[in-house]
């Protein structure tokens, strides 16, 4: 399996850097689920780990439908409201760009997958269709926006059902976005997070009901076994804060959670960057004025007004100082690898500046034909 | 018979916890089947259906029967006789007999705006040219048919059947289709007739038997009073009352002593009450029958001589008494042959009955009692209307024949048929008026009726059933009484006790319970027969004087609350009479009960009487055996079977009070008559829904089954193929996690409104105060709560009388509100339109009025007369329908959809009458989220508990948390008093590492630190409301005004005004700013410019007074123009009003 070619505790020994133990006694690491330890690390750092997993990695989800034939009994926005949930594939999403960072007018290859759908009953039984009857357009190498399709039967998610006559023909445009935006953009579809399992530190309040004993009402939780229970008669610290935490990543099946994890910290990464930057622009890299950058969607801003952040060319914060892993944060530095050891590693860093500069202040509202065309809503 | 797929099959099939045919079968867990069974061949509007059913299959031949002939005034000779009345199945009015298909599917008249309706035909006989004629099938117009009824296509019709017809196999029908609306005639809850109801008027202590006597001549009340220790007799025709011995008196053949006899029998007691009443007869000087019936006579009042036709014969005042007594009072009860016996004991009973309630304050009787109730359904009220228009209609038919037979030299010999067709209408468009306007006005009665009928409501399936079973009362609604608005205990198991309104209508408008049957008329004659035939000892009552019927132990039999028969053994012939009932020899719906605090026994067999099945227990044994519950399991029996074999039995309000009936199996004693079915059938359909009711405080109950009329779902199978004027659905309904049996038998399951949400209760944000709830996101971009909003808009295409006609007009694309249309006019499938956009391009010819003869001729212009979209948020074009009405017009309907998602503001409620509105919409990694990662989709305040005390929703919540990590769909069962116990959910909690409270450990999403307390969790129910923001919110800076008053206009739909009221006023005055009171009273509103002349007083015009004729005085001033047009009007009136106007401030150099 790509992705998982790193030893778990082969991370370079300075005990200073966050650690990552992935759980060796429940092996719990496949293509859609992770259970790991992050330890070394203090509380903000984890969970903005992990709020930035459920929100902000950014993977590719069908977010125009352009519908030719619609004559099922589904209505064109229930339709291209469940095409907008089907997991796409995204794990090289490094590939595309923001569409709003694209220099397209509206969308194009560089920053959209084209699918399309064409089903026709003709039968008396009822047609079903499947995620797995939407084709790519085939513009892109690799399989990039391709929907997931994980159940033995190879089918994928039913999108709707068919009675004689009925046709759908329609033309999905899906782009890159983030959970922020719309949750059909979320790589993840639960995290779990936790820490102090015995509930040493004493942040949660033990309460229980009559005389009976609080571990006897609250079961323990599996990650309890990870860490020594407290010891009898074990004076409490004061001065303890949590250090270990422990993660259950579950994928929604467009990214393997390796790869969400890697992203997230690089995204995490370009935030503090960003942060920075905006502090003090002459010691961090950027000249210009600092302007929000963080992750939008592709479709702020598409009413084809400018925006004051659009005319000043659209330099993104950590553009120029990013791609040289020159950053304040640390280069090599970070435990969570060399950059390039990763699978989707290389070429994504690339990327992000590239649309610098690029102008769509001209760009026209999308949906000019007033039918046909749905947005995910 | 036919297979009919209803949905009670799958019911049917596997038992309770799935059982298998090999599964042992407990009568105490199993018994429950029966309900099933029951609403099979019951169903939960079979009431209007079986009530419509016996209106068109006897009732209506009754009514025919009765008022058969036509005789004509002119030649005797001849006569029109109406052999046979039939009502067919539903067809299209306009067909052609040369088209084959006629019938006409009941989706049709729904988009088509035609009536479902099928003709009436009668075989006539008459006479022409001294001939006797005869002729069958003649066409009578055509009566509305409700769906599913017997003359309906749908009935027995099976699931594929349904289907083709673009029907719904879950709509319960019951209603009727009328001009395109789908229209329920309510039921209606009444006093029942020809029943003594004894009433005390403590304060004034007067005491009143009554009985409303109700025949298919006429319906008139009669009473009893006893006032001052006078007992006399009160009736309408008679202008004063009259002392009862003198009405005893008239009624001939009884000497003081039998009339003594009669009323008081040999108690001392009543015979000193009663004899001061003697006197009262003495001293107006009546001793005989003739002088009591021209005491009588004379007090008839005159307005009731009868006789539209010419003048009749004076009377006498003997004629006119023996007419009233025979006729009016007490009406109900036949006299044959002038024998005025019983009518006299009838007279008399009431006495007594009033005597007894003198001196005995219990034996007055309780009007709310439910069995002194009777219910009217549609089919009886069908039968009033159609009565009245039948016997107009052979009034007009004969005034047509007179007048045709008058004519002296006629070229032809009288066709009656042809008379006939020619009135044939009236009858079914009288109908067919009713039901549309919902005035039920029947002449005969002075009945008038206003809001009978009413719009189904089709906002979820839950609403259309809920109106279905609704029972509205006769009582006023602003009268501040408690009585027929408290929960009456007589009421179990009969009606719904937690579902009424709240507010006015509280407590009178009721709903039935999920078992309850009304009855129809049963025949009284075959029943007479059985009460003689069953026991030796029963004896007419003929035959009897006072002093034996009122004698200690002896039983006086009424049938329908005339007295017909006297027994010494009432047990025992109630008993045999029960046991031929059990055996079907007797209808199962007639009813038996001793009344012993009046020495009588009660049979029933009239119509509208609630009853409900039960158990037969005998010798502390149950009827009902596993074998009965196999074979129902086998499918080789059904309800009736059990029935017929006497395992079960319908009991009406009044044997119920003879009747020992247990709960529960374990609870059968030697006593015992009766075992309940299943104890939760004491609740509705709508209140069904609510699982663990019986841990909620009841008005809880009672708010939701207001609320779940609201929620929006599923409406039917059908739901995409209807148009209606607004539609909601749901776009991914879900069957609740925690359901109920009732929520099976009305198949909820199938057609749900709501989602099961995963509930957090805690406070978060400080957004969810005052029940504001707190919506993920992410949820809610997965499709959670969202809904479309569907509307129709629909237009006819009208000839002109002038021979012209509306057009469809041609688009101008050069317009940009044209921009949705195709080119014939109308707008495209899948357009979106947005305010202002023309959906119809409808013109109507300029020239309404010319006739098109000589010179008049109008324009050939067009005026356009567009529908054009008028919501502010856009939506999209559904479907566009053309189709043709009965009237030859074109209808062109155009449907619009809207998708909403939740926002901010949007109603959402909990089955447990727990509404509240999304207080703040949370992204969802700033959620709460247990160690597993779960997120919830709502987060509810926990205040919203203590006070509510919804114990019910914590137990959904948990239920429904152990049925989910269980995976089992057939656990978690809420309903009410069968519920799962608490300890098993708790227990398989536990068993998959979950507290056994429910609480889980939560980590804040923002701090990712563990929540200080574990937090209650787990999946509720949740419905969301039709009341959304995006409906609602309003604001305006400046529009239009209303044009009398020149003020803003009000509310939102005319884009009006936010009225600045009195209260506020105040507050401005109070705090003394005076020129925003100016600003928003004023300026703001309607303030105008006036001329005053100074001179005068008066308005002036333009500087110029037309008073003083001069422009000398006149002042400008600025007013409210409502003000202004206040002194107008009075001025108007002759009220004079001046206006004399000073300086505030006077300059100074002139003071």
């Amino acid at each position: 399996m790509d992705g998982m070619d790193y030893d778990p505790m082969a991370m370079d020994g300075d005990s200073e850097q966050p650690q990552v133990k992935i759980s060796a006694v429940l092996q719990q690491a496949d293509k859609t689920h992770v259970d790991f330890e992050l330890s070394r690390t203090n509380l903000s750092f984890a969970n903005s780990l992990r709020r930035v997993i459920q929100a902000e990695v950014p993977t590719i989800a069908i977010d125009l439908v352009e519908i030719e034939v619609n004559t099922s009994v589904l209505a064109d926005e229930f339709i291209a409201h469940r095409l907008g949930l089907i997991p796409l594939d995204s794990k090289n999403v490094g590939d595309l760009n923001y569409s709003r960072d694209c220099d397209c007018e509206q969308y194009c290859e560089q920053c959209s997958v084209t699918l399309n759908l064409h089903a026709k009953c003709t039968s008396d039984d009822i047609m079903k269709v499947y995620a797995s009857d939407l084709v790519t357009d085939g513009q892109h190498a690799n399989s990039v926006g391709k929907p997931v399709i994980n159940d033995p039967e190879g089918l994928g998610c039913l999108l709707a059902k068919l009675r004689m006559g009925q046709e759908l023909r329609l033309t999905c445009i899906a782009k890159k976005g983030i959970a922020k935006e719309h949750a059909k953009w979320m790589p993840t579809s639960a995290v779990g997070f936790e820490y102090d399992p015995h509930n040493k530190l004493q942040h949660t309040d033990l309460w229980f009901e009559n005389d009976t004993d609080p571990a006897k009402e609250w079961p323990k939780s599996k990650h309890a076994e990870w860490e020594d229970p407290p010891q009898e008669g074990e004076p409490f610290d004061y001065d303890a804060v949590p250090n270990r935490f422990y993660f259950e990543v579950e994928a929604a099946g467009n990214m393997e959670p390796d790869q969400i994890i890697q992203n997230g910290i690089r995204i995490l990464q370009q935030k503090i960057g960003g942060l920075l930057k905006g502090l003090d622009p002459r010691k961090y890299g950027g000249e210009e004025e600092p302007d929000f950058d963080g992750p939008r969607s592709p479709d702020m801003n598409l009413d084809g007004s400018t925006t004051p952040w659009q005319d000043t060319g659209y330099q993104t914060a950590y553009g120029g100082g990013y791609g040289g892993g020159q950053t304040s944060y640390g280069g090599s530095q970070t435990s969570y690898g060399q950059g390039s050891q990763s699978s989707f590693g290389q070429d994504g860093q690339g990327s992000y500046g590239q649309g610098g500069g690029g102008s769509y202040g001209n760009m026209t509202a999308y949906g000019t034909t007033p039918y046909g065309q749905s947005s995910w809503q | 018979m036919p297979f009919v797929d209803d949905g009670f099959e799958a019911l049917l099939e596997p038992f309770y916890n799935g059982k298998k045919l090999t599964d042992p079968i407990s009568t105490k867990e199993d018994k429950f089947q029966l309900l099933p069974a029951f609403l099979k061949v019951k169903g939960l509007v079979k009431q209007h259906i079986d009530s419509y059913n016996f209106f068109v299959e006897h009732e209506i031949k009754e009514i025919v029967r009765a008022n058969r002939t036509i005789r004509s005034d002119v030649d005797s000779n001849f006569w029109l006789e109406f052999r046979d009345i039939r009502v067919l199945r539903p067809r299209r009015q306009d067909h052609a007999d040369i088209k084959t298909r006629k019938e006409v599917s009941p989706m049709e008249c729904r988009l088509r705006d035609m009536t479902y309706a099928a003709p009436i035909e009668v075989d006539i006989v008459y006479i022409r040219d001294k001939q006797k004629i005869s002729r069958k099938n003649v066409p009578l117009g055509r009566m509305p048919v409700m769906l599913k009824s017997s003359r309906c296509w749908l009935s027995g019709a099976t699931n594929a059947q349904m289907e083709s017809m673009n029907e719904c196999p879950l709509d319960p029908g019951g209603y009727f289709i009328i001009n395109g609306t789908e229209k329920v005639i309510l039921i209606q809850e009444q006093l029942s007739k020809n029943r003594v109801i004894v009433e005390a008027d403590e304060k004034n202590n007067i005491i009143t038997a009554s009985c409303t006597s109700s025949t298919h001549e006429r319906k008139s009340k009669t009473s009893v009073t006893l006032k001052k220790d006078k007992i006399t007799l009160v009736h309408n025709v008679l202008v004063e009352n009259i002392p009862i011995v003198i009405v005893l008196k008239a009624m001939g053949g009884l000497s003081d002593y039998e009339i003594m006899q009669l009323v008081a029998g040999s108690d001392g007691r009543y015979q000193d009450e009663f004899v001061i009443n003697f006197d009262e007869a003495t001293r107006v000087g009546v001793f005989t029958q003739q002088q009591a019936l021209e005491y009588i006579g004379a007090r008839v009042k005159m307005g009731s001589k009868r006789g539209q036709f010419g003048p009749m014969p004076r009377r006498n005042n003997i004629e006119d008494g023996l007419d009233a007594l025979s006729n009016l009072v007490v009406a109900h009860v036949p006299i044959e042959g002038l024998d005025f016996y019983p009518k006299a004991i009838y007279l008399a009973m009431m006495t007594r009955k009033v005597l007894m309630a003198s001196q005995n304050t219990k034996l007055v009787d309780d009007r709310d009692f439910v069995g002194n109730k009777r219910l009217e359904l549609a089919g009886q009220l069908l039968s009033l209307l159609f009565e009245d228009h039948f016997k107009r209609f052979m009034g007009e038919v004969k005034l047509s024949i007179d007048k045709f037979l008058k004519k002296h030299n006629r070229g032809v010999a009288l066709d009656a048929v042809q008379m006939v067709s020619n009135h044939a209408n009236t009858i079914g468009m009288g109908i067919n008026r009713a039901i549309q306007t919902g005035n039920w006005t029947v002449k005969r009665f002075n009945m008038n009726r206003a809001g009978v009928t009413h719009v189904l409501s089709r906002l979820s399936y839950i609403s259309a059933l809920g109106m279905m079973t609704r029972i509205s009362s006769q009582f006023e609604k602003t009268r501040k009484v408690s009585g027929p608005r408290a929960l009456q205990p007589s009421q179990w198991g009969m009606l719904c006790t937690s579902d009424t309104p709240e507010g006015e209508a509280c407590g009178l408008v009721k709903n039935l319970a999920l078992m309850t049957h009304i009855t129809t008329n049963v025949e009284e004659e075959p029943v007479k027969r059985w009460v003689f035939t069953l026991d030796a000892g029963v004896e007419p009552i003929r035959n009897f004087s006072g002093a034996e019927m009122h004698r200690e132990g002896n039983f006086m039999i009424h049938i329908n609350g005339t007295p017909f028969a006297l027994t010494r053994y009432p047990k025992r012939f109630a008993h045999k009479f029960r046991t031929m009932r059990r055996r079907g020899w007797i209808s199962p719906f007639v009813s038996i009960n001793i009344n012993t605090h009046f020495n009588a026994v009660h049979i029933a067999t009239d119509e509208g009487r609630i009853c409900r099945p039960y158990i037969i227990v005998k010798n502390g044994q149950q009827k009902l055996k596993p074998e009965h519950l196999r074979l129902l399991q086998m499918g080789r029996a059904t309800f009736d079977d059990f029935l017929r074999k006497g395992v079960v039995e319908y009991l009406d309000v009044n044997e119920e009070n003879d009747a020992l009936i247990t709960i529960y199996e374990d609870q059968i004693t030697q006593s015992t008559t009766h075992l309940e079915i299943e104890p939760f059938t004491i609740l509705g359909a709508v209140a069904g829904l609510i699982p663990f009711p019986h841990h909620n405080q009841s008005p809880r109950n009672t708010y939701q089954c207001a609320m779940g009329k609201q929620a929006i779902g599923a409406i039917a199978y059908n739901q995409f193929n209807r148009i209606d004027t607004l539609l909601y659905t749901l776009v991914y309904p879900q069957r609740p996690m925690v359901i109920s049996k009732t929520i099976q038998l009305v198949h909820y399951d199938k057609l749900p409104a709501g989602q099961n949400a995963t509930v957090v209760v805690m406070s978060y944000s400080g957004y969810d105060i005052e029940d504001a709830l707190v919506l993920n996101k992410a949820s809610i971009d997965r499709g959670f709560g969202r809904c479309q909003v569907f509307r129709k808009y629909a237009t006819e295409l009208i000839k002109l009388p002038n021979g012209k006609k509306d057009r469809m007009g041609n688009p101008d694309y050069t317009l940009e509100k044209h921009a949705i249309l195709d080119v014939d006019g109308l707008a495209t499938v899948g357009y979106q339109v947005k305010s202002g956009e023309v959906m119809v391009k409808k013109e109507t010819p300029e020239d309404q009025t010319s006739t098109g003869i000589g010179l008049d001729r109008g324009s050939n212009m067009f005026r356009d007369a567009s529908i054009s979209y008028r919501i502010p948020d856009p939506a999209y074009i559904d479907k566009v329908m053309l189709s043709r009405t009965e009237k030859d017009s074109m209808v062109v309907k155009v449907q619009t959809r809207q998708t909403r998602r939740p926002e901010l503001g949007d109603k959402f409620s909990s089955r447990h009458g727990q509404k509240g509105v999304v207080g703040i919409i949370v992204d969802q990694e700033d959620m709460p989220f247990a160690d597993s990662g779960v997120t919830p989709d709502i987060i509810m305040n926990p205040h919203g508990f203590p006070s509510r005390m919804t114990v019910g929703k914590l137990l959904e919540c948990l239920t429904g948390k152990a049925s989910i990590v269980h995976g089992r769909p057939d656990y978690g069962f809420g309903d009410a008093f069968r519920s799962h116990p608490l300890e098993e959910m708790s227990k398989v909690l536990v068993d998959h590492g979950f507290s056994w409270e429910g609480k889980d450990y939560f980590t804040s999403g923002i701090t990712g630190e563990p929540l200080e307390a574990y937090i209650f969790n787990g999946p509720i129910y949740y419905q969301r409301l039709k009341h959304m923001v995006q409906d609602k919110m309003h604001s305006r800076a400046h529009g239009p005004m209303a044009i009398l008053t020149r003020q803003p206009t009000e509310g939102r739909s005319r884009d009006g005004g936010l009225r600045l009221g009195e209260m506020e006023r105040d507050c401005l005055i109070a705090y003394g700013a005076s020129q925003l009171l100016l600003e928003r009273l004023m300026i703001s509103s309607d303030g105008t410019e006036i001329d005053i002349c100074q001179q005068c007083g008066l308005f002036g015009y333009k500087g110029y007074c037309h008073t003083c004729k001069s422009t000398r005085e006149v002042a400008k001033m600025t007013m409210p123009y409502a003000a202004k047009l206040l002194v107008q009007e009075l001025i108007s009136m002759n009220v004079g009003v001046r206006l004399q106007l000073e300086d505030e401030f006077p300059h100074p150099k002139q003071v």
